[in-house]
């Protein structure tokens, strides 16, 4: 096997600026883990069907394992690193916390991202937006209804009731 | 015990481990860091029965980046592995017995320079007759899995006189039922991590549902002492019985035991398919005869499972569904037989609710189709049969208490009645029926007719800290959280106030598996007979400072003080004071092992269980008869815990269950050979979910701590068969396969005249 080409990407992630030189075969979601060593965002699948790797790429929800590093280039990234506020849970992951969303804890992190993105896009969701939102996040303990309403929650906490 | 207000038990309690998933904190084993690790892989069969004439590693060996390529020769201990009949090789020597069988470890550098070694190592085989039906494999001249043959287990259970009863009887009905090889599919893939400590010991860290049987099975197959492995359970990402077995804990040890070097091993989604248990596929034909009142007169069962190439729970698994095939209705003679066979497909373990589940698809299915032959209704019927106090089972034991399967179908009957009222009937958008179903369930908790203790203790350091030391795997059910409130209730102290030291072999005693349903009552008994020690002690010392008597005296945030005289009280931190300067010991041990006795070999009678969980659901479903399409649109889930310790918990499991169970009913089929990964396996989603209405039934089981039992295994069980009756109900057609996929259904549909091809219907304009 040939070693790849290496590309050089610069981006930001959780607010921080990196450069680096990444294989072009190379996914966004080995050169967070493995390279920037964020292992919040994790692996399920590798192949796009569990959405447990979900990342916010400027603004959308991302399947890290699908996406080329270099691809990565000019964005703004965030993970569920991201999402500490002062050292502190965010809001929305206090109410996973206080919702019992959490069982193993394994699809949170994928969970936590697409809601983040879904509210940054929607601050007032109704329960098929986020049905619409999470259905990409496989979680195989909750039977997701603790993990609606947190979100519901959130919601609720960031941005009041629903008009 | 202290007459005191109970504060910790019954009360929604945060849990305690997952503050620090929502950080993204790395607590699984592919998050650990290692100092310069080693990548682990194994080279698996490509064929699913074949003799191995030869295995070449030479090439392989030096290929760069390979630290060491291992073979079943390397295997220093003994290589079997199995937690009820050993028969597993960690690397199998001569023969291969299923497609994913382990062949070769190798240990490299990195992921590239493992994956190039793979694919060097040469391996001759020499096919072997494959066989893929279990009743094949029963044949007297099939050819041989094992040496001991392909029958590994049989489970009989006699009880009255069958035959004589359904001569008598004025319905009976007989069916047979079949279900599909599952899959797990926790969330995180298995893995491992392991390094050698300075004193030689080997740590192994593991995504594991029992650590201490990890722990004496990586002893046993390296051939060291117990004192030189180390397990200790990372963060696990589910288990639903799969993790049971070891996946990558023997092999770790081999490379830990060689090379002294940190090694990981994270399968990939593909290798965790191809390489764990899956849940056992049952054959059940299953005759059941009523009198001409609707009361169950005698049943008989045949039920054939197929444990694949290994028995892992096999054995488990024949003995539950044997014991479970009555449902939780009383039947005076029952004749089951259930056999446990060895075929080349993978091998199938313990998967929530071994067995149980797929027998209430039987036994449910028939409890609707001698109703409708009786022509009363689906919920009567159950009525009138359920199981109550002083009831036998079929293994001819007497239940004296916390029988609640009454309470469940009298919680669900408003709304049955409701739905059977008006929903059913309300006009369905065209080419959709809707239909309403019932699943019942009881389910045993612990293992069957076995001994199955667990241990705990309990120790207070000397400024009264508490310290909770449990081998429980937590595995994202909640159990940390639930013995960390059974603690806190007996010391008067907040469960997040206790530290706990979990699931690691070096500091915590054997709590046995995570598995059965079992933690909450057996472990949760435990550990507060270790509590209850500590309090007993810390109330004789305060007793004699206090000059009160004992039994007017309790433990509080804190303080200990009398309950007839509130003035009277010390700090615990001065009895903890005085009872070190005696050289009192502050760690207590405590123990629970339920009351059972073996079942008999012959005509399984005894007590499998000390106490049973019961359970009813009721299924709103809607079906497209175009399409085959299947919406679940209501869910009411009545189960009787004893006590909901952590009402939130018990309402999670309950939730999951659900979702597992329409992936069960609905969607959820391996296929050995075919089925590859998640993009050829679905499991339930957000959008296939149902409204759920969780009601928690207390029918207090006396031997358990406040009152519990269990609810992890039951939350699944009814699930399936209350869809696939609610199916029946919409199509008036019956499916006997599991899953009813698209197909089946539509089949079901073209069957029963409601497809619009079907003769006789009409298209509408
Ligand atoms: S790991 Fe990316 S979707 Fe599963
Ligand atoms: S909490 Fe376990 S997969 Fe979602």
């Amino acid at each position: 096997m040939e070693p790849c080409r290496q590309v050089p990407v610069a981006f930001t992630i959780n607010g921080r600026a990196v450069s680096l030189e990444v294989a072009a075969d190379e996914t966004a979601l080995h050169v967070i883990r493995d390279r920037l060593l964020l292992k919040g965002t994790k692996e399920g699948c590798g192949i796009g069907e569990c959405g447990a790797c979900t990342i916010v790429v400027d603004g959308k929800a991302v399947n890290a394992c699908l996406m080329l590093a270099a691809q990565l280039q000019g964005r703004n990234i965030m993970t569920v690193e991201g999402l500490i506020e002062k050292h502190e849970l965010s809001v929305l992951q206090k109410a996973f916390l206080e919702d019992h969303a959490v069982q193993c804890g394994f699809c949170t992190p994928g969970m936590l991202m697409s809601s983040c993105a879904l509210l940054k896009d929607k601050p007032r969701p109704d329960k098929g937006d986020i049905v619409d939102a999470i259905s990409g996040n496989l979680c195989r303990c909750t039977g997701y209804q603790q993990v609606v309403g947190a979100i519901q929650d959130a919601a609720r906490r960031l941005f009041g009731e629903k008009a | 015990m202290n007459m005191k207000e109970i504060k910790k038990i019954g009360r929604n309690w945060l849990r305690r481990d997952a503050a620090e998933k929502l950080r993204g904190n790395p607590v699984f084993c592919a998050d650990l860091t290692l100092e310069n690790p080693l990548t682990l892989k194994v080279l698996r069969s490509t064929h699913a029965h074949a003799r191995i004439k030869r295995i070449d590693v030479d090439r392989a060996s030096r290929t760069q980046g390979i630290a060491r390529i291992f073979t079943a020769a390397d295997i220093p201990g003994k290589n079997l592995a199995g937690i009820i009949n050993k028969d597993h090789p960690l690397l199998v020597p001569d023969k291969v017995r299923h497609v994913g069988d382990a062949i070769a470890l190798v240990a490299a550098e990195t992921e590239t320079a493992a994956e190039r070694a793979l694919q060097a190592i040469q391996v001759t085989y020499e096919d072997l007759p494959v066989i893929r039906d279990p009743e094949e494999a029963l044949k007297e001249d099939a050819p041989r899995i094992h040496e001991t043959g392909n029958l590994l287990f049989t489970r009989k259970i006699k009880r009255g006189e069958v035959e004589r009863a359904f001569d008598d009887c004025a319905v009976v009905v007989e069916k047979t039922y079949r279900t599909s090889f599952l899959e797990h599919a926790y969330l995180e893939p298995d893995a491992g991590a392991g390094y050698v400590a300075a004193d030689g010991t080997l740590v192994i860290y593991a995504s594991t549902q029992n650590p201490h049987y990890d722990h004496g099975e990586v002893a046993s197959l390296l051939g060291v002492a117990h004192e030189k492995v180390r397990i200790i359970q990372a963060a696990t990402g589910g288990g639903f019985g799969s993790k049971l077995d070891l996946n990558t804990q023997g092999f770790i040890g081999l490379a830990l035991y060689y090379l002294g070097r940190p090694v990981r091993y994270v399968y990939s989604r593909e290798e965790s398919f191809l390489a764990t248990a899956k849940r056992h596929p049952l054959t059940i034909t299953i005759k059941t005869g009523t009198d001409s009142q609707g009361r169950l007169m005698a049943m008989r069962a045949r039920i054939l499972c197929d444990t694949g190439a290994y028995g892992s729970y096999g054995i488990a698994v024949a003995s539950r569904a044997a014991v479970h095939a009555t449902g939780p209705y009383e039947v005076p003679n029952v004749d089951i037989e259930a056999l446990c066979v060895y075929t080349n497909n993978p091998f199938a373990g313990a998967m929530r609710g071994f067995g149980a589940p797929q027998a209430a698809f039987a036994f449910e299915s028939q409890m609707d189709l001698l109703a409708g032959e009786l022509g009363i209704s689906p919920l009567e019927m159950r009525r009138q049969n359920a199981l109550r106090e002083g009831s036998f089972t079929g293994t001819g034991q007497k239940l004296t208490a916390s029988v609640g399967i009454r309470d469940c179908l009298n919680a669900v009957k408003p709304f049955y009645e409701r739905v059977m009222e008006k929903w059913r009937h309300d006009p369905a958008p065209t080419f959709k029926k809707r239909g309403v179903g019932l699943g019942a369930m009881w389910y045993g908790i612990g293992n069957t007719g076995l001994q199955n203790p667990s241990t705990a203790q309990i120790e207070m350091d000397p400024e009264g800290s508490v310290t909770l030391y449990t081998g429980c795997a937590d595995i994202g059910q909640g159990s940390t959280t639930v013995l960390s409130q059974i603690a806190g209730e007996m010391l008067g102290l907040s469960p997040g106030a206790i530290r706990a030291v979990v699931a690691d072999t070096k500091y915590t005693t054997d709590a046995g598996a995570t598995s059965a349903s079992r933690q909450t009552y057996i472990s949760g008994n435990a550990v507060k007979d270790a509590a209850g020690k500590l309090v007993e002690i810390l109330l004789t010392e305060a007793s004699n400072l206090l000059k009160r008597p004992k039994e007017s005296l309790i433990v509080d945030s804190g303080l200990i003080r009398d309950k007839n005289d509130p003035e009277k009280t010390v700090p615990v931190t001065d009895i903890v004071r005085r009872a070190h300067e005696k050289g009192l010991s502050l760690k207590c041990q405590g123990s629970f092992d339920p009351v059972t006795e073996p079942l008999d070999p012959e005509t399984g009678q005894g007590v499998p269980y000390a106490t049973y969980a019961f359970a009813c659901h009721l299924a709103q479903v809607t079906v497209d008869v175009l399409t085959g399409e299947v919406e679940v649109n209501r869910i009411v889930a009545a189960h009787d815990v004893g006590k909901a310790i952590n009402p939130a918990g018990v309402i999670g499991q309950i939730y999951g269950g659900v979702a597992m169970g329409i992936g069960f009913g609905l969607m959820e089929r391996y296929v050995p050979g075919r089925t590859v990964s998640l993009n050829d396996y679905d499991i339930p989603t957000c959008k296939d979910m149902p409204d759920i209405v969780p009601i928690v039934v207390e029918s207090a089981e006396p031997t358990g701590p406040y009152g519990a039992k269990g609810v992890g295994e039951p939350a699944l069980i009814p699930t399936a068969p209350a869809v696939l009756n609610a199916i029946s109900d919409a199509l008036g057609e019956r499916i006997y396969t599991l899953p009813a996929n698209l197909e089946r259904v539509l089949e079901a549909a073209v069957a029963a005249g409601v497809f619009p091809g079907s003769h006789g219907v009409k298209q509408p304009a």
